[in-house]
Protein backbone atom coordinates (compact mmCIF):
# COMPACT_ATOMS: atom_id res chain seq x y z
CA UNK A 1 0.00 0.00 0.00
CA UNK A 2 2.74 2.29 1.18
CA UNK A 3 4.95 1.77 -2.05
CA UNK A 4 1.27 2.92 -4.29
CA UNK A 5 1.30 6.17 -2.57
CA UNK A 6 5.09 6.49 -3.25
CA UNK A 7 4.81 5.31 -6.77
CA UNK A 8 1.88 7.62 -7.40
CA UNK A 9 3.86 10.88 -5.51
CA UNK A 10 7.10 10.06 -8.08
CA UNK A 11 5.11 9.92 -10.86
CA UNK A 12 2.92 13.41 -10.33
CA UNK A 13 6.45 15.25 -9.11
CA UNK A 14 8.53 14.20 -12.62
CA UNK A 15 5.38 14.55 -14.47
CA UNK A 16 4.41 17.53 -13.51
CA UNK A 17 5.13 20.70 -15.70
CA UNK A 18 4.64 22.88 -13.09
CA UNK A 19 7.84 22.73 -11.84
CA UNK A 20 8.52 25.85 -12.83
CA UNK A 21 5.94 27.89 -12.25
CA UNK A 22 6.19 28.96 -16.50
CA UNK A 23 4.10 28.32 -19.00
CA UNK A 24 6.07 28.04 -22.44
CA UNK A 25 4.79 30.09 -25.27
CA UNK A 26 4.29 32.64 -22.79
CA UNK A 27 5.17 35.70 -24.80
CA UNK A 28 1.68 35.50 -26.47
CA UNK A 29 -1.07 38.59 -26.61
CA UNK A 30 -4.22 37.09 -27.71
CA UNK A 31 -5.46 40.59 -28.22
CA UNK A 32 -3.36 41.44 -31.05
CA UNK A 33 -3.73 39.81 -34.60
CA UNK A 34 -0.08 38.22 -34.70
CA UNK A 35 -0.50 37.16 -31.23
CA UNK A 36 3.02 36.56 -30.94
CA UNK A 37 5.21 39.24 -29.38
CA UNK A 38 9.20 40.10 -29.37
CA UNK A 39 11.46 41.80 -27.04
CA UNK A 40 12.35 45.26 -26.84
CA UNK A 41 15.12 47.08 -25.05
CA UNK A 42 14.43 50.27 -23.46
CA UNK A 43 17.42 52.76 -22.67
CA UNK A 44 17.78 53.46 -18.67
CA UNK A 45 14.50 51.06 -17.92
CA UNK A 46 14.39 48.21 -15.21
CA UNK A 47 11.70 46.45 -17.51
CA UNK A 48 11.52 44.43 -20.92
CA UNK A 49 9.23 45.67 -23.12
CA UNK A 50 7.21 43.34 -25.90
CA UNK A 51 5.42 44.69 -28.99
CA UNK A 52 3.67 42.91 -31.60
CA UNK A 53 5.73 40.65 -34.13
CA UNK A 54 4.81 40.96 -37.60
CA UNK A 55 3.75 37.16 -37.65
CA UNK A 56 1.67 34.43 -35.61
CA UNK A 57 3.95 31.88 -34.79
CA UNK A 58 1.98 30.05 -31.80
CA UNK A 59 0.33 27.06 -34.31
CA UNK A 60 4.67 25.89 -33.68
CA UNK A 61 6.17 23.79 -30.99
CA UNK A 62 8.32 25.90 -28.63
CA UNK A 63 12.10 25.02 -27.90
CA UNK A 64 12.00 22.75 -24.66
CA UNK A 65 10.28 19.89 -22.21
CA UNK A 66 7.59 21.71 -21.71
CA UNK A 67 5.97 22.03 -25.03
CA UNK A 68 4.26 18.91 -25.60
CA UNK A 69 2.95 19.11 -28.95
CA UNK A 70 4.38 16.91 -31.47
CA UNK A 71 5.93 17.75 -34.62
CA UNK A 72 3.83 16.08 -38.00
CA UNK A 73 5.52 12.98 -38.86
CA UNK A 74 7.26 12.88 -42.47
CA UNK A 75 4.07 12.61 -44.95
CA UNK A 76 3.40 11.73 -48.89
CA UNK A 77 2.18 14.83 -50.91
CA UNK A 78 -1.32 13.98 -52.10
CA UNK A 79 -0.55 15.45 -55.35
CA UNK A 80 -2.84 15.28 -58.29
CA UNK A 81 -1.80 16.75 -61.99
CA UNK A 82 -2.15 18.78 -63.82
CA UNK A 83 0.10 21.87 -62.10
CA UNK A 84 -2.23 24.44 -62.64
CA UNK A 85 0.95 27.30 -61.26
CA UNK A 86 1.65 30.33 -62.19
CA UNK A 87 5.17 31.33 -62.39
CA UNK A 88 5.02 35.00 -61.93
CA UNK A 89 3.20 34.16 -58.36
CA UNK A 90 5.64 31.63 -57.88
CA UNK A 91 8.16 33.52 -58.00
CA UNK A 92 6.76 36.43 -55.55
CA UNK A 93 6.44 33.55 -53.21
CA UNK A 94 10.10 32.50 -53.28
CA UNK A 95 11.04 35.83 -52.97
CA UNK A 96 9.16 36.89 -50.19
CA UNK A 97 10.76 36.10 -46.88
CA UNK A 98 7.16 35.81 -45.09
CA UNK A 99 6.25 33.10 -47.36
CA UNK A 100 8.55 30.54 -49.60
CA UNK A 101 11.85 32.56 -48.36
CA UNK A 102 13.59 30.22 -50.46
CA UNK A 103 16.09 33.19 -51.24
CA UNK A 104 17.75 33.08 -47.68
CA UNK A 105 19.35 29.43 -48.31
CA UNK A 106 18.82 28.98 -52.24
CA UNK A 107 19.85 31.46 -55.28
CA UNK A 108 17.63 31.74 -57.96
CA UNK A 109 17.83 34.02 -60.42
CA UNK A 110 17.85 37.99 -60.21
CA UNK A 111 18.56 38.18 -56.15
CA UNK A 112 21.65 39.69 -55.34
CA UNK A 113 22.71 38.14 -51.83
CA UNK A 114 21.61 34.56 -52.12
CA UNK A 115 21.87 32.27 -49.37
CA UNK A 116 24.64 29.18 -49.82
CA UNK A 117 22.99 27.28 -46.91
CA UNK A 118 21.31 25.14 -50.50
CA UNK A 119 21.90 24.13 -53.62
CA UNK A 120 21.44 26.92 -56.59
CA UNK A 121 18.43 26.77 -58.57
CA UNK A 122 19.36 29.00 -61.42
CA UNK A 123 19.13 26.26 -64.04
CA UNK A 124 16.70 24.08 -62.48
CA UNK A 125 14.68 23.07 -65.43
CA UNK A 126 17.87 21.24 -66.50
CA UNK A 127 17.93 19.16 -63.54
CA UNK A 128 14.54 17.44 -65.18
CA UNK A 129 12.31 16.78 -62.65
CA UNK A 130 9.30 15.57 -62.36
CA UNK A 131 6.15 18.31 -61.13
CA UNK A 132 5.19 15.40 -58.75
CA UNK A 133 8.61 14.96 -57.68
CA UNK A 134 9.53 19.03 -57.14
CA UNK A 135 6.09 19.17 -55.45
CA UNK A 136 7.11 16.47 -52.92
CA UNK A 137 10.42 17.81 -52.43
CA UNK A 138 8.60 21.19 -51.18
CA UNK A 139 5.71 19.78 -49.43
CA UNK A 140 7.42 17.66 -47.00
CA UNK A 141 11.58 17.28 -47.88
CA UNK A 142 12.06 14.76 -45.26
CA UNK A 143 10.61 12.13 -47.44
CA UNK A 144 13.17 12.17 -50.51
CA UNK A 145 15.97 13.82 -48.33
CA UNK A 146 16.22 13.27 -44.71
CA UNK A 147 19.07 14.83 -43.97
CA UNK A 148 18.56 18.17 -45.37
CA UNK A 149 17.44 21.13 -43.57
CA UNK A 150 14.32 22.36 -45.51
CA UNK A 151 11.25 23.37 -43.71
CA UNK A 152 8.60 21.07 -44.50
CA UNK A 153 6.77 23.95 -46.14
CA UNK A 154 3.03 21.68 -46.88
CA UNK A 155 3.46 19.50 -43.70
CA UNK A 156 3.65 22.32 -41.63
CA UNK A 157 1.10 24.92 -43.12
CA UNK A 158 3.56 27.20 -43.90
CA UNK A 159 2.90 27.03 -47.99
CA UNK A 160 -0.65 25.93 -49.30
CA UNK A 161 -1.45 23.67 -52.01
CA UNK A 162 -1.80 26.02 -54.61
CA UNK A 163 1.11 28.37 -53.31
CA UNK A 164 3.58 24.95 -53.50
CA UNK A 165 1.69 24.56 -57.69
CA UNK A 166 3.20 28.23 -58.14
CA UNK A 167 6.28 27.59 -56.74
CA UNK A 168 6.99 24.48 -58.93
CA UNK A 169 5.66 26.06 -61.83
CA UNK A 170 8.19 29.05 -61.32
CA UNK A 171 11.39 26.45 -60.65
CA UNK A 172 9.83 24.50 -64.02
CA UNK A 173 10.49 27.95 -65.86
CA UNK A 174 14.31 28.30 -64.91
CA UNK A 175 15.97 27.51 -68.04
CA UNK B 1 -9.61 -1.87 -3.46
CA UNK B 2 -9.93 -2.75 -7.15
CA UNK B 3 -11.97 0.19 -7.66
CA UNK B 4 -8.91 2.43 -6.06
CA UNK B 5 -6.86 0.96 -8.35
CA UNK B 6 -8.56 1.09 -11.75
CA UNK B 7 -9.75 5.04 -10.92
CA UNK B 8 -5.57 5.75 -9.48
CA UNK B 9 -4.61 4.40 -12.88
CA UNK B 10 -7.08 6.25 -15.34
CA UNK B 11 -5.67 9.41 -13.37
CA UNK B 12 -2.33 8.48 -13.77
CA UNK B 13 -2.42 7.40 -17.33
CA UNK B 14 -1.14 10.76 -18.82
CA UNK B 15 1.55 10.94 -17.71
CA UNK B 16 2.57 6.89 -18.86
CA UNK B 17 1.44 8.41 -22.34
CA UNK B 18 3.38 8.47 -25.48
CA UNK B 19 6.70 10.84 -25.64
CA UNK B 20 5.36 13.41 -28.26
CA UNK B 21 7.00 12.74 -31.94
CA UNK B 22 10.37 15.21 -32.15
CA UNK B 23 13.03 15.77 -33.95
CA UNK B 24 16.79 16.30 -33.72
CA UNK B 25 19.62 17.16 -35.75
CA UNK B 26 22.17 14.19 -35.72
CA UNK B 27 24.07 15.38 -32.65
CA UNK B 28 27.91 15.86 -32.97
CA UNK B 29 30.63 15.56 -30.37
CA UNK B 30 31.01 19.15 -28.20
CA UNK B 31 33.79 19.49 -25.96
CA UNK B 32 32.86 21.52 -23.10
CA UNK B 33 36.25 23.91 -24.04
CA UNK B 34 36.54 26.49 -26.61
CA UNK B 35 39.17 24.67 -27.94
CA UNK B 36 36.64 21.90 -29.50
CA UNK B 37 36.09 25.09 -32.37
CA UNK B 38 39.19 23.15 -34.32
CA UNK B 39 37.20 19.84 -35.12
CA UNK B 40 33.61 21.77 -35.71
CA UNK B 41 34.68 24.97 -37.90
CA UNK B 42 38.84 24.64 -38.06
CA UNK B 43 38.60 28.42 -37.71
CA UNK B 44 39.59 28.71 -33.91
CA UNK B 45 43.94 29.01 -34.80
CA UNK B 46 42.82 32.39 -36.21
CA UNK B 47 41.28 33.77 -33.08
CA UNK B 48 42.17 31.86 -29.97
CA UNK B 49 44.83 34.67 -28.49
CA UNK B 50 42.29 38.01 -28.71
CA UNK B 51 45.42 39.99 -28.80
CA UNK B 52 46.74 38.17 -31.77
CA UNK B 53 43.94 37.74 -34.31
CA UNK B 54 45.00 37.25 -38.08
CA UNK B 55 43.91 40.16 -39.36
CA UNK B 56 44.37 39.59 -42.83
CA UNK B 57 41.23 38.06 -42.51
CA UNK B 58 39.17 41.48 -41.24
CA UNK B 59 36.76 43.53 -43.22
CA UNK B 60 37.12 40.72 -46.03
CA UNK B 61 33.07 40.11 -46.50
CA UNK B 62 33.71 36.26 -46.92
CA UNK B 63 36.55 35.59 -44.45
CA UNK B 64 35.61 38.17 -41.47
CA UNK B 65 33.51 34.88 -40.18
CA UNK B 66 36.58 33.37 -39.65
CA UNK B 67 37.83 35.61 -36.88
CA UNK B 68 34.69 34.62 -35.13
CA UNK B 69 34.06 38.59 -35.52
CA UNK B 70 36.62 39.02 -32.36
CA UNK B 71 38.15 41.70 -33.91
CA UNK B 72 35.38 43.96 -32.96
CA UNK B 73 36.07 42.47 -29.35
CA UNK B 74 38.78 44.54 -26.81
CA UNK B 75 41.32 45.11 -26.81
CA UNK B 76 41.57 45.05 -30.61
CA UNK B 77 38.47 47.18 -30.79
CA UNK B 78 39.00 50.62 -28.65
CA UNK B 79 36.32 52.35 -29.96
CA UNK B 80 33.58 53.98 -28.10
CA UNK B 81 29.95 52.52 -28.25
CA UNK B 82 26.99 51.86 -26.58
CA UNK B 83 27.83 49.25 -24.41
CA UNK B 84 30.38 51.59 -22.75
CA UNK B 85 27.67 54.12 -21.60
CA UNK B 86 26.02 51.00 -20.47
CA UNK B 87 28.79 50.17 -18.13
CA UNK B 88 28.75 53.38 -16.79
CA UNK B 89 24.74 52.53 -15.81
CA UNK B 90 26.11 49.33 -14.22
CA UNK B 91 28.09 51.10 -12.28
CA UNK B 92 25.81 53.74 -10.99
CA UNK B 93 22.92 51.19 -10.43
CA UNK B 94 25.37 48.72 -8.59
CA UNK B 95 26.53 51.06 -5.66
CA UNK B 96 22.69 52.21 -5.96
CA UNK B 97 21.91 48.52 -5.27
CA UNK B 98 24.59 47.46 -2.87
CA UNK B 99 24.13 50.66 -0.16
CA UNK B 100 24.02 48.62 2.48
CA UNK B 101 26.37 45.69 0.98
CA UNK B 102 23.57 43.07 1.04
CA UNK B 103 23.01 43.35 -2.60
CA UNK B 104 27.20 41.90 -3.34
CA UNK B 105 26.69 39.43 -0.84
CA UNK B 106 23.61 37.83 -2.58
CA UNK B 107 25.55 37.91 -6.08
CA UNK B 108 27.93 35.83 -4.45
CA UNK B 109 26.18 33.05 -2.47
CA UNK B 110 26.71 30.30 -4.12
CA UNK B 111 29.68 26.94 -3.63
CA UNK B 112 33.05 27.16 -5.55
CA UNK B 113 34.62 24.28 -4.66
CA UNK B 114 33.09 23.99 -1.51
CA UNK B 115 33.71 27.58 -0.97
CA UNK B 116 31.61 30.52 -0.86
CA UNK B 117 33.17 33.40 -3.30
CA UNK B 118 33.64 36.82 -1.86
CA UNK B 119 34.79 39.18 -4.73
CA UNK B 120 33.54 40.11 -7.74
CA UNK B 121 36.85 39.69 -10.08
CA UNK B 122 36.20 36.54 -11.16
CA UNK B 123 32.64 36.17 -10.43
CA UNK B 124 31.18 36.27 -14.16
CA UNK B 125 33.88 33.18 -14.65
CA UNK B 126 31.97 31.52 -12.74
CA UNK B 127 28.34 31.55 -14.00
CA UNK B 128 25.80 29.89 -14.50
CA UNK B 129 25.95 28.53 -11.12
CA UNK B 130 24.46 26.47 -9.21
CA UNK B 131 22.57 28.48 -6.85
CA UNK B 132 22.05 27.58 -2.83
CA UNK B 133 19.41 30.25 -2.71
CA UNK B 134 17.15 29.63 -5.77
CA UNK B 135 18.20 25.71 -5.44
CA UNK B 136 18.78 25.27 -9.75
CA UNK B 137 21.45 26.85 -12.11
CA UNK B 138 20.74 30.08 -12.99
CA UNK B 139 23.21 32.79 -15.18
CA UNK B 140 24.14 35.46 -13.57
CA UNK B 141 21.32 38.13 -15.62
CA UNK B 142 18.87 36.10 -13.42
CA UNK B 143 20.61 36.44 -10.37
CA UNK B 144 21.04 39.67 -10.47
CA UNK B 145 17.27 39.92 -11.07
CA UNK B 146 16.78 37.42 -7.97
CA UNK B 147 19.50 40.21 -6.14
CA UNK B 148 17.85 42.99 -6.59
CA UNK B 149 14.24 42.33 -5.59
CA UNK B 150 15.24 41.73 -2.56
CA UNK B 151 16.58 45.16 -2.02
CA UNK B 152 13.56 46.37 -3.42
CA UNK B 153 14.20 47.29 -7.01
CA UNK B 154 12.94 45.63 -9.89
CA UNK B 155 15.73 44.95 -12.61
CA UNK B 156 13.95 42.29 -15.07
CA UNK B 157 16.13 39.59 -16.89
CA UNK B 158 16.87 41.13 -20.28
CA UNK B 159 15.99 44.91 -19.53
CA UNK B 160 18.65 47.28 -20.12
CA UNK B 161 19.73 48.14 -16.46
CA UNK B 162 19.84 44.72 -15.73
CA UNK B 163 22.11 43.85 -18.20
CA UNK B 164 24.26 47.22 -17.58
CA UNK B 165 25.03 45.39 -13.79
CA UNK B 166 25.67 42.24 -15.44
CA UNK B 167 28.30 44.29 -17.67
CA UNK B 168 29.76 46.09 -14.90
CA UNK B 169 29.88 42.75 -12.82
CA UNK B 170 31.58 40.88 -16.12
CA UNK B 171 33.81 43.87 -16.77
CA UNK B 172 35.44 42.96 -13.31
CA UNK B 173 36.39 40.14 -15.13
CA UNK B 174 37.97 41.48 -18.01
CA UNK B 175 40.53 39.40 -19.75
CA UNK B 176 39.67 36.25 -17.16
CA UNK B 177 39.06 33.22 -19.25
CA UNK B 178 35.21 31.54 -18.68
CA UNK B 179 35.47 28.74 -16.12
CA UNK B 180 32.50 26.58 -15.27
CA UNK B 181 32.68 22.72 -14.77
CA UNK B 182 30.28 20.89 -16.26
CA UNK B 183 31.65 17.28 -15.43
CA UNK B 184 29.35 16.60 -12.71
CA UNK B 185 26.19 17.78 -10.62
CA UNK B 186 23.38 19.88 -11.56
CA UNK B 187 25.89 21.65 -14.16
CA UNK B 188 26.63 18.60 -15.67
CA UNK B 189 22.44 17.61 -16.33
CA UNK B 190 22.25 21.48 -17.66
CA UNK B 191 24.93 20.79 -20.11
CA UNK B 192 23.19 17.41 -21.27
CA UNK B 193 19.80 19.39 -21.50
CA UNK B 194 21.16 21.92 -23.59
CA UNK B 195 23.25 20.06 -25.95
CA UNK B 196 19.82 17.90 -26.87
CA UNK B 197 17.94 21.29 -26.56
CA UNK B 198 20.20 22.71 -29.35
CA UNK B 199 19.65 20.24 -31.68
CA UNK B 200 16.09 19.83 -30.64
CA UNK B 201 14.12 20.73 -34.27
CA UNK B 202 11.47 23.54 -33.72
CA UNK B 203 9.08 25.94 -35.01
CA UNK B 204 7.48 26.74 -38.14
CA UNK B 205 11.02 26.32 -40.12
CA UNK B 206 11.59 22.89 -38.22
CA UNK B 207 15.09 24.22 -37.92
CA UNK B 208 17.01 23.43 -34.61
CA UNK B 209 19.83 26.02 -33.56
CA UNK B 210 22.16 23.15 -34.32
CA UNK B 211 20.64 23.19 -38.56
CA UNK B 212 23.17 25.80 -38.76
CA UNK B 213 25.41 26.86 -36.01
CA UNK B 214 26.85 23.09 -36.35
CA UNK B 215 26.55 21.85 -40.15
CA UNK B 216 26.51 25.31 -41.81
CA UNK B 217 29.09 27.80 -39.92
CA UNK B 218 30.77 29.63 -42.86
CA UNK B 219 27.27 29.59 -44.93
CA UNK B 220 25.53 32.53 -45.39
CA UNK B 221 21.41 33.16 -44.28
CA UNK B 222 21.13 35.97 -47.36
CA UNK B 223 24.15 38.55 -46.36
CA UNK B 224 24.21 37.32 -42.73
CA UNK B 225 27.09 34.45 -42.05
CA UNK B 226 26.77 31.90 -39.22
CA UNK B 227 28.93 32.00 -36.66
CA UNK B 228 30.61 29.17 -34.51
CA UNK B 229 29.00 28.20 -31.30
CA UNK B 230 32.08 27.77 -29.53
CA UNK B 231 33.99 31.45 -27.76
CA UNK B 232 30.24 33.44 -28.00
CA UNK B 233 29.12 33.70 -24.47
CA UNK B 234 32.22 35.40 -23.55
CA UNK B 235 31.04 38.86 -25.14
CA UNK B 236 27.36 39.05 -24.18
CA UNK B 237 25.91 41.28 -22.44
CA UNK B 238 26.59 42.91 -25.92
CA UNK B 239 25.98 46.31 -27.70
CA UNK B 240 23.80 45.35 -31.44
CA UNK B 241 23.60 48.14 -33.55
CA UNK B 242 19.74 47.25 -34.85
CA UNK B 243 18.67 46.24 -31.19
CA UNK B 244 20.56 47.99 -28.36
CA UNK B 245 22.05 46.36 -25.45
CA UNK B 246 21.02 42.25 -25.93
CA UNK B 247 21.76 39.96 -22.99
CA UNK B 248 22.32 36.23 -23.87
CA UNK B 249 19.00 35.21 -23.28
CA UNK B 250 17.17 37.69 -25.53
CA UNK B 251 19.23 37.51 -28.21
CA UNK B 252 17.81 33.58 -27.42
CA UNK B 253 14.32 35.37 -28.06
CA UNK B 254 15.10 37.45 -31.12
CA UNK B 255 16.64 33.82 -33.09
CA UNK B 256 13.89 31.91 -31.32
CA UNK B 257 11.45 34.33 -33.80
CA UNK B 258 13.63 34.37 -36.57
CA UNK B 259 13.54 30.16 -36.04
CA UNK B 260 9.86 30.29 -35.83
CA UNK B 261 8.09 29.91 -32.78
CA UNK B 262 7.20 32.16 -29.96
CA UNK B 263 9.89 33.13 -27.72
CA UNK B 264 10.14 32.32 -24.37
CA UNK B 265 10.60 34.53 -21.35
CA UNK B 266 14.31 34.96 -20.27
CA UNK B 267 15.86 33.12 -17.65
CA UNK B 268 13.33 30.41 -18.83
CA UNK B 269 14.67 26.60 -17.64
CA UNK B 270 15.31 26.44 -21.78
CA UNK B 271 17.16 29.28 -21.69
CA UNK B 272 18.92 28.52 -18.99
CA UNK B 273 20.24 24.69 -20.09
CA UNK B 274 21.13 26.32 -23.39
CA UNK B 275 23.24 29.22 -21.77
CA UNK B 276 24.90 26.50 -19.50
CA UNK B 277 26.03 24.08 -23.00
CA UNK B 278 26.90 27.72 -24.72
CA UNK B 279 29.17 28.82 -21.87
CA UNK B 280 30.99 25.54 -21.23
CA UNK B 281 31.83 25.84 -25.08
CA UNK B 282 33.35 29.09 -24.44
CA UNK B 283 35.86 27.77 -21.51
CA UNK B 284 38.80 29.05 -21.76
CA UNK B 285 38.15 32.24 -23.29
CA UNK B 286 38.29 35.58 -22.24
CA UNK B 287 35.71 37.99 -20.66
CA UNK B 288 35.42 40.58 -23.22
CA UNK B 289 32.58 42.64 -22.33
CA UNK B 290 31.57 45.58 -22.95
CA UNK B 291 31.78 44.68 -27.10
CA UNK B 292 29.30 45.46 -30.24
CA UNK B 293 28.49 43.81 -32.84
CA UNK B 294 26.65 43.96 -36.29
Amino acid sequence: MHTIWRVILVTFLCGSPLGYGYTPGEMVDSKIPTKTLMPKVKVDSGRLEWVPYAMDLSPWPTLGEDDPRAIPRPQLAQYVAPLRGDAVRGRMIAMDTRRGNCVTCHEIPGEDWPGTFGRKLNHYKQMRMSDADIYQQIYDVRITAPRAEMPPFGALGILSDQDIRDVVAYLQSLE
Amino acid sequence: MRNLIVVLGLLLAPAWADEPYKEYTPAEHFEPHVSGDSQLTGTYRYWKDPTKLDLRLAGHPDDSWKLNWKHLDYPFNKEMHAGHLALDRGLVLFNKLNRSGTFKNCLVMYRLNGQYVTTLRGLRTHFPAYRTDLRRVAGLEEVIEHCAALEGETLQNGSYDNSAVSIYIASQSLGMPIKIDVSSGPLREAWKRGERLFHQKVGRNNMSCASCHVGRVGQSLRATVVTSPYGDAAHYPVYRDRFGITSLHVRFAQCSLDLGFNALKPGSPAYTDVEVFLTALTNGYPVSVPSERP
